[in-house]
């Protein structure tokens, strides 16, 4: 009972890191970024040095953790700002389909450039291996990792809320969020508002990347588009644009998929997404607007 | 010196002229309202001068200071504060963080923050009921209030000058007197610069000050408010009897 | 005098019909060339394809005619309704299990699939008949998904249509005995002249137009443009929807047939996300809006990729050769793709349909 838990918890961390960094940039540029999966996968690859043989050769995963997870998050945020500037600052006035195609453009362009550099194999990477030992709590016995990564997500979740209640920048960035033309007319400066938007979503993909790749020991090109699917429905349901909407929504996904797996009868267990992704066209059905709408639906002009 | 000056502007949406060639300066400490029928081009005016719609051509001046095709967050730094048509209020954002979000564009160190605060209280002083609500949601605010708190939001980034889109819109006619009573003391207090887009004539008639009256895209009337509204000629500008 | 007046309502109404009748007929009239040169088009590939007699060359323009079929699937319904959908490559996907199902050799199907039922198992029809079945089975489907979904609007139901996509592929992928799971399914008999395919191609178009000049297919288009004032004119938008949604998810049946013909073998994933976003790159950077984008952008978009493939396979210039490294033909089209859509945000044709006479509006 623990177990599952804890298991919806540590799955729902993962939706929940996901669809938060879509809703930011949702949120300021009404971008739907597809290539956030793909930032996730260069973040992994950050730490190993160039190569395409099958053995992984690490570089900056020896690096202790105290500067292990700087480094990570780091990598995310540049790739992140650097994909605003060099690509999307010049789809601000273009419609939402065209920049979802660019977005989904641009990923692919990141996941080639991966793959040139290290092939397309999995390769396997031992990842703070310190933490996959188990622990008991409460007479369970848990994966230290799995509590690590629902306390990282926590701190991550509480130290963002801070972030936008607390700073100057927050507040700018949340009256953005709502109403961009009238923000811009009360001097809030676009181009620094989005950049830090995507920095901001970045380095929650570097904290993704730390996560799943210490979870499953591998590094794999396709190991961001597994989460990003889930995180962007996430994000969807949970009202696009609402911070607060794509968090929850992350973990219900999360909850639902580790509690139809426990719950459902044996021969239906295969079937698990697709009775997730059902679940999903009903809550669409009954709040086509996300379970908690947000309120800055006003077009950008 | 003048404080504003639009020379020639011309706005186009698609093949649509929404204002042709309109000229006109305004001076510091001046009440400047532009009246018209809909689709006169009074709010397309607006927008271009807060630099949110673009101008095919013409030239716009902010002390001294050419912002045409400027982005709207730079001419907001250069002294403009735009009250928009509809309020747009940031609902769920608290009141407070409301009128916080324009002080952005002060430096930041101790004698601004102190401003900044001391800026809050004339606010509240100004408007009680926003200070009694400081922590509560924008959002939930009536039309009236948030009228007011857009007003006040203005305020707080000490604007050289104020442009307010149909402050009376969707608002009774009691409120929309108290909401003009406050901004014409305002004015009077500090010698803000005040340019208002409204519908109706009948409301510069009563405050006074400078009016500008546009039809088609075009300026048709310019002088005192009060000596124009007591004439026949505006009628004739505001539904364009000589046409027939 | 109520039977008079009655009487003149009922010619007023027949002098209506007449007038709306020859009105369309006009507007057929008016915009069959269209259609017609887009199929000239894909005859002219077909034909210098043919003339040059290189297999791999004939492979490579069976793909692109599949991928016309797709993005003109595509354009009935994201075109006309303006609603972006990531779920129909799902429809392909039924559409090529279905063929399958109807012509691999029943000897074969029955050691691999031996969960379809008995009358399945024993049928085998000619490629053609289960290409027709496969796009009925589609629409089928498309039909009771849409009944759902086309409540929706805007990006809930680009979501709600991902899901479908989602969902789809979870369950071919996992129902063993029926689609074989994730491995593949062989034994599709392979087509390899060209001409059933340029056939399938040309009626995706005409049924593409055919549909955008029915009376469903304007009233969804004046939706997509003004929804308030449609609405306002008795528009039924979920109906109008719902018809764009079964004609497009039959045609990409069709389009799933006969690539399943094209290459022999299927899985689950072959109709998955990556063909879901190359479909749908085409139709954006062609132009969303238009008929002749959806085409053009396959045109442009598979040659592209077919000339960057050329260069990485090494080109002679002289005495030296020169090959582009592995991988950059993926990022070559990505920044294309990204290029093109910063120049023109909808696409190379924006509304526009070809014509002879000149670039129209299609609105």
């Amino acid at each position: 009972m623990l177990q599952t838990l804890f298991d919806a918890l540590s799955l729902g961390s993962l939706y929940a890191l996901g669809a938060l960094g879509i809703a930011l940039i949702f949120g300021v540029m009404r971008l739907v970024n597809f290539a956030h999966g793909d930032v996730i996968a260069f973040c992994v690859f950050a730490l190993l040095w160039p190569s395409t043989d099958a053995m992984a050769i690490v570089f900056a995963g020896q690096l202790p953790w105290y500067l292990l997870v700087p480094f990570v998050l780091l990598c995310g945020a540049g790739l992140s700002v650097l994909c605003e500037i060099v690509v999307f600052r010049r789809f601000r006035n273009a419609n939402p389909a065209t920049m979802m195609i660019a977005s989904f453009a641009l990923g692919f362009v990141i996941r080639y450039f991966l793959l040139m550099l290290y092939s397309s194999r999995p390769k396997s990477i031992s990842l703070l291996p310190a933490l996959s030992q188990p622990i008991e709590i409460f007479g369970a016995r848990l994966p230290l990792l799995q509590l690590i990564t629902i306390v990282a997500t926590m701190a991550i979740l509480i130290g963002l809320t801070l972030f936008l209640r607390q700073t100057r920048f927050g507040l700018e960035m949340r009256a953005a969020a709502e109403n961009f033309s009238m923000a811009r007319m009360l001097g809030v400066r676009a181009n620094r508002v989005i950049m830090g938007a995507f920095a901001l979503s970045g380095a929650l993909a570097g904290a993704i990347a730390l996560i799943f790749g210490s979870q499953t020991g591998t590094v794999d090109i396709q190991m961001g588009a597994s989460i990003m699917l889930m995180a962007f429905i996430a994000t969807v349901i949970g009202g696009l644009g609402s911070l607060g909407g794509a968090v929850l929504a992350g973990f219900l996904l999360g909850a639902a998929s580790v509690v139809m797996q426990v719950a459902l009868p044996v021969d239906a267990r295969p079937f698990r997404d697709a009775f997730v992704y059902g679940a999903v066209i009903l809550v669409l059905l009954f709040r086509p607007q996300g379970l908690i709408a947000a309120r800055g639906t006003k077009e950008r002009v | 010196m003048s404080l504003l000056a639009l020379s020639d502007i011309t706005i186009r949406y698609s093949r649509l002229t929404a204002v042709r060639e309109v000229s006109f300066s305004m001076t510091e400490g001046e009440i400047l309202f532009i009246t018209g029928p809909n689709g006169a081009g009074k709010s397309s005016l607006l927008r271009a001068i807060a630099g949110v719609t673009p101008v095919a051509a013409g030239k716009i001046q902010l002390a001294g200071q050419d912002i045409t095709g400027q982005a709207p967050e730079n001419i907001a730094r250069l002294g403009l504060s735009m009250v928009p048509e509809g309020r747009e209020v940031f609902g769920s954002l608290t009141i407070e963080e409301n009128l916080l979000v324009g002080t952005g564009m002060q430096a930041r160190d101790r004698t601004s923050r102190a401003r900044t605060a001391s800026d809050l209280e004339a606010v509240y002083m100004t408007f009680p009921i926003l200070k009694d609500r400081r922590n509560g949601q924008a959002g939930l605010l009536s039309g009236g209030q948030q009228q007011m708190l857009v007003i006040g939001r203005a305020l707080m980034t000490n604007p050289r000058l104020i442009a307010i889109d149909e402050p009376s819109l969707g608002l009774a006619p009691n409120i929309t007197d108290q909401v003009y009573e406050r901004l014409i003391a305002l004015q009077a207090q500090r010698q803000l610069t005040l340019l208002i887009v409204e519908q109706s004539s009948a409301r510069a008639m009563m405050v006074g000050g400078r009016m500008i009256l546009m039809r088609g895209g075009q300026i048709v009337l310019d002088g005192d408010a009060r000596t124009l509204g007591s004439g026949e000629a505006i009628q004739a500008a505001y539904f364009g009897y000589e046409d027939h | 005098m109520s039977a008079v007046s009655s009487a003149t309502e009922t010619s007023l109404t027949g002098e209506v019909i007449a007038a709306k009748k020859q009105a369309r007929f006009a507007l057929a009239r008016k915009t069959i060339v269209t259609p017609i040169l887009l199929s000239l088009l894909l005859i002219a590939i077909t034909l210098i394809t043919v003339m040059t007699g290189s297999r791999p060359f004939n492979q490579t323009v069976i793909d692109v005619l599949v991928r016309v079929i797709f993005v003109v699937g595509l354009y009935i319904f994201i075109g006309n309704s303006g609603v972006l959908s990531f779920g129909h490559i799902g429809f392909t996907c039924l559409g090529a299990y279905a063929a399958a199902w109807l012509t691999i050799n029943p000897i074969m199907k029955s050691s691999a699939l031996p969960g379809l039922p008995d009358w399945l198992l024993q049928t085998r029809l000619i490629y053609w008949q289960a290409a027709i079945l496969a796009a009925l089975f589609a629409g089928v489907a498309a039909l009771i998904f849409g009944k759902v979904l086309m409540r929706l609007s805007g990006i809930a139901a680009s979501i709600a249509t991902f899901a479908v996509l989602a969902m789809i592929n979870t369950i071919y992928s996992n129902w063993d005995s029926v689609t074989g799971g994730t491995s593949s399914v062989v034994g599709i008999p392979i087509i390899r002249t060209i001409w059933p395919y340029l056939i399938g191609a040309v009626a995706a178009i005409f049924i593409a137009w055919a549909h955008a000049i029915s009376r469903s297919g304007l009233a969804l288009r004046a939706a997509r443009d003004e929804p308030t004032a449609a609405a306002a004119s008795g528009v039924d938008i979920p109906k109008e929807r719902l018809v764009a949604f079964v004609v497009s998810g039959a045609v990409m049946g069709l389009g799933g047939a006969l690539m399943a013909h094209s290459i022999g073998v299927v899985t689950p994933d072959t109709f998955y996300l990556s063909l879901t976003f190359i479909t749908l790159s085409m139709l954006v950077v062609g132009g969303m809006g238009s008929l002749s984008g959806g085409v053009i952008g396959v045109v442009l978009l598979s040659a592209l990729i077919q000339a960057l493939r050329w260069m990485e396979g090494g080109v002679s210039l002289g005495d030296a050769t020169f090959a582009l490294p592995k991988g950059i033909q993926e990022i070559a089209l990505g920044v294309i793709m990204i290029v093109i859509l910063a120049l023109r945000p909808s696409g190379l044709m924006g509304n526009r349909e070809i014509t002879l006479t000149r670039s129209n509006r299609n609105t």
